[in-house]
């Protein structure tokens, strides 16, 4: 039990926090009023449930996804899913293959789950905003500067640091093969895949006039 | 200290025109005012006592609380004994515009606590607020969906009396969950346990709240109280159906829950 009560805690904490920092966001949680969506992520040992109100409860569910779907209301949605199928839910035009591939269930009110989707991807939240009001417009806005030339930098070094090692592997040290000589490689693959189809496709015709 | 520890057995040993308050007797007329000058005394650290107290914790049993209660949208919820409104709170948000909740407590001092920190939070429209003593609810039969009452059951007089009230005003279909400290169920922990309470709780509530003696009833009150087993066999007497309780942190609190039929 606390596990479970202490995670809906940080979730529910986390979530309204998360909220509170977008003014705009009041808007969209208003759309949801009444709506209840049940999340079921394997392997997590039980479901929690998003009440929707002028803020967000999360509440532990303990019922099984079946049981879950028997008692549900116009204004709610049960998915079930796994914690590595969660990324993709972003994209909006996968869901169908997603379904198909039974990576993901969805029951009830479908509009809730994109509402709820909207609701946190429309997020705006102004960083420099928030820390001016706990500091200065100047420390917040160098503190914000800081922090993208940082992250700017360092995704530069590690892009140089892929596309060298990356050489290295392919021209100094032969580690690997060259992305031409792959596509070489792989273009007398498929030519020899197609000659011997072409045998085969003779041999056959051959027995066939034997025969 | 030990000899006390036998709860269900201290409990039932009660004569018929007296009762337990903490480890003393009492006349059975005069228990309630005692608890009410109790709460009275404690009413405005009610909330940093119990953050105090339980470290943090007795948030979380509330919530596993509310998490099986199974409150859905429109229904009717009576939080008994809700003091200062946690689980209150959280209902009427659950319930939404058409349900209701009514936090019921027989301490008026609690209760306008509860209120003045409900309505600051904005949390008006689907709650009601009635003075009422477990042992005689003033609502019809058949009246509630859920019923909860958490950490209020030990000061109720007549329990019994109380939980058969509480089973004429659910609805058929309707769950009771009370939420009450019991008995730890390993020896190590109740030791542990024993020595916080007796020692450390106390001198607490003089710090805190300058009240030593009601965070001793506290204590003593809890000792006295049925443990798991006579709880649940309580709901029964009471008619409740499917009847059964979870131990939270090693049965220093229990969770128990009973169906009305």
């Amino acid at each position: 039990m606390p596990t479970s009560a202490l995670a809906s805690t940080l979730i529910e904490s986390g979530i309204n926090k998360l909220l509170s920092l977008d003014e705009a966001s009041a808007a969209r949680l208003a759309s949801l009023k009444g709506a209840r969506l049940i999340v079921y992520l394997e392997p997590l040992p039980n479901a929690f449930m998003l009440v929707f109100s002028e803020r967000v409860d999360v509440l532990s569910v303990y019922d099984s996804f079946d049981e879950t779907v028997a008692n549900l209301s116009p204004l709610d949605c049960c998915i079930s899913t796994s914690i590595q199928t969660l990324p993709q839910l972003k994209e909006t035009n996968q869901l169908t293959r997603l379904i198909q591939q039974n990576k993901l269930n969805v029951e009830g009110e479908l509009a809730v789950a994109q509402k709820v989707s909207a609701l946190f991807q429309q997020l705006d939240i102004d960083v420099e905003e928030i820390i001016a009001e706990k500091t200065s417009d100047v420390f917040a806005h160098q503190s914000v500067k800081t922090v993208k030339a940082i992250q700017e930098k360092t995704s530069n070094v590690f892009a140089a640091l892929a596309r060298n090692i990356g050489n290295v592997m392919v021209e100094e040290k032969p580690v690997a093969a060259h992305k031409l000589a792959v596509m070489h490689f792989s273009d007398e693959v498929n030519a020899l895949r197609d000659d011997t189809a072409r045998l085969e496709a003779r041999l056959k015709r051959l027995e066939d006039t034997e025969n | 200290m030990s000899d006390n520890q036998n709860t269900s057995s201290s409990v039932e040993a009660s004569s018929a025109s007296t009762t337990h308050f903490g480890f003393k007797q009492v006349d059975k007329n005069q228990k309630a005012s005692m608890v009410a000058n109790v709460f009275d005394s404690v009413a405005a650290k009610y909330d940093v006592m119990n953050d105090l107290m339980s470290m943090g914790v007795h948030r979380l049993w509330k919530r596993y609380t509310i998490d099986c209660s199974g409150v859905r949208t429109g229904q009717k919820v009576l939080d008994i004994a809700g003091g200062t409104g946690d689980l209150t709170a959280k209902f009427s948000r659950l319930v939404g515009p058409t349900g209701r909740v009514t936090l019921a407590d027989i301490n008026l001092s609690m209760l306008e606590v509860g209120r003045d920190k409900l309505r600051d939070r904005g949390l008006v429209g689907n709650i009601d607020y009635v003075q009422a003593d477990a042992e005689a609810l003033p609502f019809p039969d058949n009246h509630f969906d859920v019923v909860t009452m958490a950490f209020g059951l030990r000061n109720v007089t007549e329990k019994q009396n109380a939980l058969n009230s509480i089973y004429r005003v659910l609805k058929p279909g309707g769950r009771l969950l009370v939420l009450e400290f019991s008995k730890p169920t390993s020896e190590q922990l109740s030791k542990l346990y024993d020595v916080y309470s007796f020692h450390i709780l106390p001198k607490m509530g003089q710090l805190v709240a300058n009240d030593a003696e009601s965070y001793q009833y506290l204590a003593e009150s809890i000792r006295m109280h049925p443990d798991q087993e006579t709880l649940k066999g309580m709901f029964e007497t009471a008619g409740f159906d499917q009847c059964d309780y979870q131990n939270l942190t090693g049965g220093i609190v229990a969770l128990h829950r009973g169906y009305k039929f």
